[in-house]
């Protein structure tokens, strides 16, 4: 191994007295300060910060030495399907969670695994996606939302069982895959399970003790505000707005906001009526869970697109004056600026497409609600198509922001659609309910296209694209993080590489081939004076469909090894 | 054990799976993600695996609950999901690896072995799909095939249930079938362990 560089910051690790130094003597306790302002060296959630940005500091690490960047340790997960979680890091502790419910704890510079937890899932369990999307810290603990929708605390330094708590009843159809978002001792979640009739929820436990203490549905009940939305008797039961992606937080407004997901089933005329709150940005009180505001991308959600991504929370030009907002890539395409408002309300700012579609007219320039063209627009008993296709202009990978470049970086997707043909289907709790089976669910892409994936680079004031890098061979499922050091760095390609962008021109810096492709996000730290950069790498889930898919349409190689590692990274000298 | 005994008796390819017996054998038969963590689960009959002269009720539709006749399975179409029930009418419902499919098949040109497990020109099989264990739910009509909703693997019923597409690294388990006056009964165990085996 090449000598590490070594930065100048070490001295000023020591000076504010959280160098890591013996794990098991001193792991450092995470607290709301830490979380409001979390320091350069740590990742202690998992887009970074509470904004939502996945932008680090950190620019030791930087666009003259990139291309010097090396493996430092890895380590195998020893499970195959889709690792989606980013490495969580604490003064010189790693924290990943991996498919199939697993945590390992790695101390953070040498690759030592210091404890692994294992579930054991209930005989007869199953999910849609044995996915999970990370852990979040507070105190002592690690809080696991398990696959089998139970939370899970464990001891930091231990791996222990701390408690258990019940979030629901997966033989209904919930389980959990979104890392928790942790807001004044309290620890939050939402639930997976859009395509099996569930409604959604996010849901607050107690950190230290796992007592329950609020539950907010997404979708209301009968009387409460945006019931009238649901036109028809008992649909609001089933109604889906998942809650399977973590919220970001306003510690200023305490106001969280989490994204929701699709409508159950997929078909919005057996649910008629706009459907609050799928596919929407719901804004909550970080003390209660009241829902103080929200915005629905789309009504009547039928797509299955899924505004799963909570929005970044930054402030940007408009007509001149700054106005506090949010800003998301959404899943139907289109990048939308929108106004956060003191008391929790949001408003609509604008919307632009960031990649081509067909199901939109216009948007109405007033309240952001789009005109929607009905022959695009999935029905039962009628065989539609429409574009995007239902994975989206991007599925749930994180886009990231970087205040120093002013640029949004968007992995998107690109020439794709889907047609398919509402049926009326009993619900079994538990099992597939979507209006459509999978069979009959087609995917379609233009076989002639230049290309299919790609990262794009908008401006976050004036709206425009930067830069983009187009990927004729690959679909984009890389989650993308953003440094100080002018770098992008991502995965999400087929071609199992990892990569680094200069932040500023797009240009591809570096790239390294890992074992299998990166859909999870990278994250970077540092540990006595040396910036690492960490991802996992491990294929599964969604993409690896869909890959099938491209193979059948345009002769991809369906066959993207699987199998995790965790992959560290930093600079030889 | 016993259950193996009587299994045998009817048919010549069937194995015990019931949990009892998957426990003694080793943990190396169950998955450990899907391990149970309570020792006392196959004492509960409504969680251990379907037993010989078991009856099958619906598990969903228009005949929930009621027991599953040979004359009313749709010849070569869908599947239908079942749970096994012991002759008192207990459902084995405690356990969703529990869960069969049945379907009526044109057994011309059938494979032996599956006609050796069928009954009425009826055959079951888990209702866990081999990859990641969700419920085989669905019917690939263009294919005539079985198809796991969550990720698309396909089983062939007139060959044993062999993987026609898709990701599942097995067949699903048979689960052999005798009939008495039109109604199915279970004639002998799975023929294979259920559910996911890594």
């Amino acid at each position: 191994m090449k000598k590490l560089m070594l930065g100048a910051s070490l001295g000023a690790l020591l000076g504010a007295g959280i160098a890591g130094t013996a794990y098991s003597a001193d792991y450092t306790p995470v607290t709301d300060a830490r979380l409001v302002n979390p320091e350069p060296q740590n990742w202690l959630m998992t887009r970074g910060n509470y904004k939502g940005w996945s932008y680090s500091p950190l620019d030791q690490i930087n666009t003259g030495n990139v291309k010097n960047l090396v493996p430092v340790w890895t380590v195998s997960t020893g499970v195959d399907s889709g690792h989606e979680a980013p490495p969580i890091v604490n003064n010189g502790v790693m924290f990943v969670a991996t498919p199939y419910s697993q945590v390992m704890a790695l101390d953070a510079a040498s690759g030592d695994l210091l404890w692994r937890y294992k579930r054991k899932l209930p005989p007869g369990f199953s999910a849609l996606h044995n996915t999970s999307r990370g852990v979040a810290l507070y105190g002592d603990k690690v809080f696991f939302p398990a696959l089998d929708a139970m939370l899970v605390a464990l001891d930091a330094k231990t791996g222990k069982v701390d408690w258990e708590a019940k979030v629901e009843d997966w033989k209904t159809g919930y389980y959990t895959t979104m890392a928790p978002l942790v807001v004044k001792g309290k620890v939050l979640v939402g639930v997976s399970g859009g395509e099996f009739g569930v409604r959604g929820f996010i849901q607050a436990f107690d950190a230290e003790t796992g007592k329950p203490l609020w539950k907010t549905y997404t979708v209301p009940a009968p009387g409460e505000p945006g019931s009238e939305t649901w036109q028809k008797p008992d649909t609001w039961k089933t109604g889906g707005a998942s809650t399977w992606m973590t919220g970001n937080y306003d510690p200023a407004t305490n106001t969280v906001y989490w994204g929701t997901g699709n409508g159950s089933p997929w078909f919005g005329d057996q649910r008629p009526g706009d459907n609050l709150y799928v596919s929407s940005t719901v804004a909550l009180d970080g003390d209660t869970g009241k829902i103080k505001g929200h915005f629905q991308y789309h009504q009547n959600e039928s797509w299955d697109w899924d505004a799963m991504n909570a929005p970044m929370l930054m402030d940007f030009q408009d007509n001149g004056k700054v106005t506090h907002g949010l800003v998301s890539p959404q899943r139907n395409g289109y990048l939308y600026w929108l106004g956060r408002n003191p008391d929790g309300n949001i408003s609509y700012v604008k919307s632009e497409p960031y990649v081509p579609g067909n199901v939109f007219n216009s948007i109405d320039p007033e309240t952001g609600r789009p005109d929607v063209n009905l022959e695009h627009k999935p029905v039962t008993g009628k065989d539609v198509s429409f574009c995007p296709g239902l994975w989206g202009g991007k599925d749930w990978p994180f886009e990231a922001y970087n205040p120093k470049t002013g640029l949004i970086y968007i992995p998107s997707n690109e020439n794709h659609c889907n047609h398919m043909e509402g049926k009326v289907e009993a619900r079994v709790p538990g099992q597939w309910w979507t209006g459509v089976a999978g069979p009959d669910i087609h995917f379609t892409v233009d076989t002639k296209a230049a290309f299919y994936g790609e990262l794009q680079a908008y401006d976050l004031n004036t709206g425009k694209r930067s830069w983009r890098q187009l990927y004729p061979n690959s679909m984009m499922w890389g989650s993308m993080l953003t440094t100080a050091g002018d770098l992008v760095f991502g995965g999400g390609t087929t071609d199992r590489e990892f990569r680094a962008y200069d932040a500023k021109s797009g240009e591809e810096l570096w790239h390294f081939k890992t074992n299998s492709g990166i859909i999870a996000p990278p994250s970077t730290f540092e540990v006595g004076g040396v910036q690492y950069i960490a991802v996992a790498s491990g294929y599964g889930v969604d993409p690896a469909t869909q890959q099938n898919l491209m193979s059948e349409l345009v002769g991809w190689n369906a066959d993207v090894p699987q199998g995790g590692v965790i992959w560290v990274f930093a600079v030889s000298k | 054990m016993t259950v193996r005994n009587k299994a045998s008796a009817d048919k010549a390819t069937a194995c015990d799976c019931s949990r009892r017996v998957v426990l003694g054998a080793g943990l190396a038969l169950v998955p450990w993600w899907a391990a149970s963590s309570k020792a006392d689960d196959e004492t509960d009959p409504t969680e251990i695996l379907p037993q010989v002269g078991d009856h099958f009720v619906y598990l969903a539709g228009d005949n929930e609950g009621q027991v599953v006749k040979s004359a009313d399975l749709v010849l070569d179409g869908p599947q239908i999901q079942a749970y096994p029930a012991d002759p008192s009418g207990r459902v084995r419902d405690g356990s969703r690896l529990n869960l069969v499919i049945l379907a009526r098949i044109d057994t011309t040109g059938v494979a032996p072995e599956t006609l050796a497990n069928a009954a009425d020109g009826v055959v079951a099989y888990s209702g866990v799909c081999t990859h990641q264990g969700c419920p085989v739910n669905m019917w690939a009509a263009d294919r005539s095939a079985f198809y796991c909703s969550c990720h698309g693997s396909e089983y062939n019923p007139k060959q044993g249930a062999e993987v026609v597409a898709g990701p599942a690294p097995r067949p699903l388990p048979a689960l052999p079938l005798k009939s008495a006056d039109g109604v199915l009964l279970v004639a002998a165990g799975f023929t294979a362990p259920v559910g996911v085996q890594n």
